[in-house]
């Protein structure tokens, strides 16, 4: 039986209960939301909506995808990571140097194939790269398995990438990609394309997410959630936790390699500065803000930490159109803000983890539960 | 309360509203002021607020004043892009002031589509050929023409004359060289062809490369590194704050070589905290260092007190005087271009980039001489500023020009050929 609101819905089998669409309300909801995202580039086309809102939704799905990994190993399996931008390092530069330097057949560059398989095989490598650090996740955990983690950071990016990968191609370090050379079937997906990088992510951030969703639900997923909540107890209910462990670390960098081939198309240009461990930092934060353990949280938290900073740049750069034409000699004021957005970040972890340790996600779900039952919700008041 | 989150909401707004006022020609300004540079990119933005105030108190731009619209993108591309992105489809601004080579790279494909005109603090040879990059240029001397005349100065003032490498001269070995330099960024690996190439030139060997980064607080492991290839001259490409670290451990090492340093590296800051340890070292220089006696110094100093008196002079240095040149040609290029037809009457771009190609000999200000900066010449072949590199080294704890080098007179045929490098 279904109805519009969850509320009065009852599941009879543990698959009606896992269902995605459980009650036309959830269909209505997320075709709704299919709607809105679709509706960006319509609104910037008629004009109702600056362009540069298309390279913030941009920045914000990548930073999702990015993120994703980061949630499966820390939200789902309970396995710290602090060097996940190595993962995505890997994938972006697997995926420009196969669209590069690969002799694709004419057919494959006519009909945009190179790309699109070029990120598969980031994911799988990435993924592969993702096992290697996680093998001590078999004997260490907590603060240990940190460290291991960030040696991932620190062997990937200043090490490998930087001193031998990036050295292929003569050109140094940084990589220009050509105008025209990342295609997705007939459209060319460059910078100069915010509309097609926007289009293209969205389906990125629809099909990664539909699998972590799947995924979480299945076998694996909850063999994951065991471990999480104690892995001795899954061990000894006959989970190999060594196996499922190694098999996180590997979806988790698969869907890395997948950010960090995506991101090649937004800017054209792949150079080591741009997986700096701030952004394994940055990517917990999401997580932290959004909700541990949670895929709504994720997406939550990437929108938080790209609408602050993107808040902030507004709030100075209209102090410097209003105010500093006026009075110049207060400069001072806006440089000082700047250093604010800095912190804002790391103010804003501090606040959900005194505040709300369970993210914006636990957020909606007391929002969402409220209108579930509104106007006749329990409010424990008694009669 | 809730009165008061309103109100203080609303004011907000209009703070970020845009003020959309006639007779204002908006350029934005990508800065680093929190990221891996921002020890050179602080003085800078300073710089940038105070050329700005002058330039709109003596007639800005053609009677238009001259509206600055200055963000930090913390050194990272993803944040510069989107920074780039609101300028353009927001504040519609005329051209664009973009800080380091990562993020001018990055974002040289998008704003030569939008035919945006992008002069960048990055002086890196890529951005030079206008058949790949025709909308950015640079305002100073290029990373690649710098390091070449850096070495080659070295090998014939340093190396053929000094008492110190008397010895090794006459007994017929060759001088090698060795370049400390964060290899991931973008910005200190940009020369490092070139400055191999003039080595193979000059007949010098080249020693492994040694990975410093840009914010390193120790480099004794790459000078101890270093020190087994016996190298007679270490090229640094790193910020001062690095190479202050780098020419610091090799002193207290004893490594013997000497030290040659890009021009974002060599300031009074480096004197300050090298000490007795840089004394010699030899550096590049886009233009005069502050207080100088050269004309319009007198100026930037009266803007630096006039528009931030709370910074005190003695931390001022080079980086004011090059905002002044980049925004006194960012100026003189607006003006010329609105002479034609009026800035905001789009596109303005293709106008503006004309404008700078019209540039032959330019000086700062209309000066000549003004802030030291060799003249500057731009064709619609080559967006290379000029062939000419100051060279300047530490003597008694002071700054002194050493050599004025032509790299176009002398190497002429080989000039045309480094475009791009």
């Amino acid at each position: 039986m279904s109805s519009y609101l969850p509320c009065g819905t009852y599941h009879e089998s543990y698959r009606d209960e896992q269902k995605w669409w459980r009650t036309p309300f959830i269909k209505g909801k997320m075709g709704l939301m299919v709607i809105l995202a679709l509706s960006l580039p319509l609104l910037v086309r008629l004009d109702w909506v600056g362009g540069e809102w298309l390279s913030v939704a941009y920045t914000m799905n990548y930073y999702i995808l990015a993120a994703l990994g980061v949630q499966l190993l820390i939200g789902y399996c309970g396995q710290i990571t602090l060097g996940h931008a190595a993962f995505v390092a890997v994938g972006a530069y697997c995926s420009t140097y196969m669209v590069l330097f690969i002799p694709w057949p004419a057919f494959m560059v006519d009909y945009g194939l190179a790309y699109p398989l070029s990120i598969v095989c980031a994911g799988i490598l990435a993924g592969l790269w993702s096992v290697l650090f996680g093998l001590p996740s078999a004997r260490v955990k907590g603060f240990y398995l940190i460290m291991t983690t960030m040696a991932a950071q620190w062997i990937t990016v200043p090490l490998v990438i930087t001193q031998y990968v990036s050295q292929i191609g003569g050109r140094g370090v940084a990589l220009s990609i050509p105008p025209g050379t990342i295609k997705v079937g007939p459209w060319v997906i460059d910078p100069s394309n915010d509309e097609g990088i926007y289009l293209f992510s969205l389906v990125l951030v629809a099909l990664c997410l539909l699998a972590m969703g799947n995924i979480a639900r299945s076998k694996l997923g909850r063999a994951w959630v065991a471990i999480r909540d104690n892995d001795i107890a899954a061990e000894t209910m006959g989970v190999n936790i060594v196996s499922y462990k190694l098999l996180a670390f590997f979806v988790a960098g698969f869907f890395a390699g997948i950010a960090g081939a995506f991101y090649i198309s937004a800017l054209s240009f792949v150079s080591p500065e741009h997986y700096e461990w701030f952004y394994s930092l940055l990517w917990v934060g999401i997580i932290l803000i959004g909700g541990v353990g949670s895929i709504q949280g994720l997406v939550f938290g990437s929108a938080f930490v790209v609408l602050v900073f993107k808040l902030l740049e507004m709030g100075v750069l209209g102090l410097s159109s209003g105010l500093m034409d006026s009075y110049p000699e207060l400069g001072w004021v806006t440089t000082k803000i700047i250093f604010f957005k800095e912190s804002a970040f790391g103010l804003a972890i501090i606040f959900f983890l005194i505040y709300e340790p369970n993210g914006l996600a636990y957020r909606y779900w007391q929002l969402k539960n409220y209108f579930n039952l509104w106007p006749f919700s329990y409010t424990g008041k008694g009669a | 309360m809730i009165k008061r989150i309103i109100l203080l909401s609303l004011g907000f707004v209009l703070l970020c509203t845009p003020v959309f006022a006639q007779g204002m020609i908006k350029v934005g300004s990508i800065n680093d002021l929190t990221g891996a540079t921002s020890d050179v990119g602080k003085d800078m933005a300073l710089g940038i607020r105070e050329c700005v105030a002058y330039i709109n108190e003596h007639g800005g731009i053609n009677g238009k004043k001259l509206q600055l619209l200055l963000y930090d993108y913390g050194y990272r591309v993803p944040e510069a892009i989107t920074i780039y992105k609101r300028f353009r489809d927001y504040d519609k601004i005329a051209m664009l002031s973009q800080w380091g080579t990562g993020d001018t790279e990055a974002l040289s494909p998008t704003i030569n589509k939008d035919q945006m005109v992008a002069l960048s603090d990055s002086f890196s040879g890529h951005l030079c050929d206008p058949k790949k990059t025709p909308y950015n240029f640079v305002y100073g001397t290029d990373y690649s023409t710098n390091a070449r005349a850096a070495l080659t100065v070295w090998y014939e003032e340093v190396w053929k004359k000094s008492d110190k490498w008397k010895q090794a001269r006459e007994s017929g070995q060759k001088p090698k060289l060795v370049c400390f330099y964060m290899f991931a960024s973008p910005y200190a690996s940009a020369p490092i062809k070139a400055i191999k190439d003039q080595a193979a030139i000059l007949g010098m060997e080249v020693g492994p490369d040694q990975d410093v980064s840009l914010v390193a607080l120790d480099a004794k492991s790459q000078v101890l590194g270093a020190k087994k290839d016996n190298p007679a001259v270490i090229w640094h490409g790193n910020t001062t704050m690095s190479v202050a670290t780098a020419v610091k451990d090799a002193y207290g090492l004893k490594l013997e070589a000497d030290h040659i340093v890009n021009n974002w590296g060599f300031d009074q800051n480096l004197v300050r905290m090298t000490g007795k340890a840089g004394e010699g070292v030899i550096g590049a220089a886009a233009c005069a260092f502050y207080g100088m006696d050269v004309p319009m110094m007198k100026e930037v100093v009266e803007y630096t007190k006039k528009i931030n008196p709370n910074v005190p002079q003695e931390k001022r240095d080079i980086r004011t005087v090059q905002a002044w040149v980049k925004f006194g040609m960012i100026r003189d290029a607006l003006a010329i271009a609105d002479k034609k037809e009026a800035i905001t009457a789009k596109p303005a771009g293709p106008r503006i980039k004309a404008a700078f190609e019209t540039f032959k000999d330019w000086q700062p200000f209309g000066t000549k001489g003004a802030l030291g900066r060799p003249p500057v010449t731009f064709t619609d072949t080559d967006h290379r500023p000029s062939a000419e590199a100051m060279l300047y080294t530490i003597k008694d704890g002071k700054i002194v020009l050493l050599q004025k080098i032509d790299m176009k007179a002398k190497f002429p045929d080989k000039w045309a050929s480094w475009l791009g490098w």
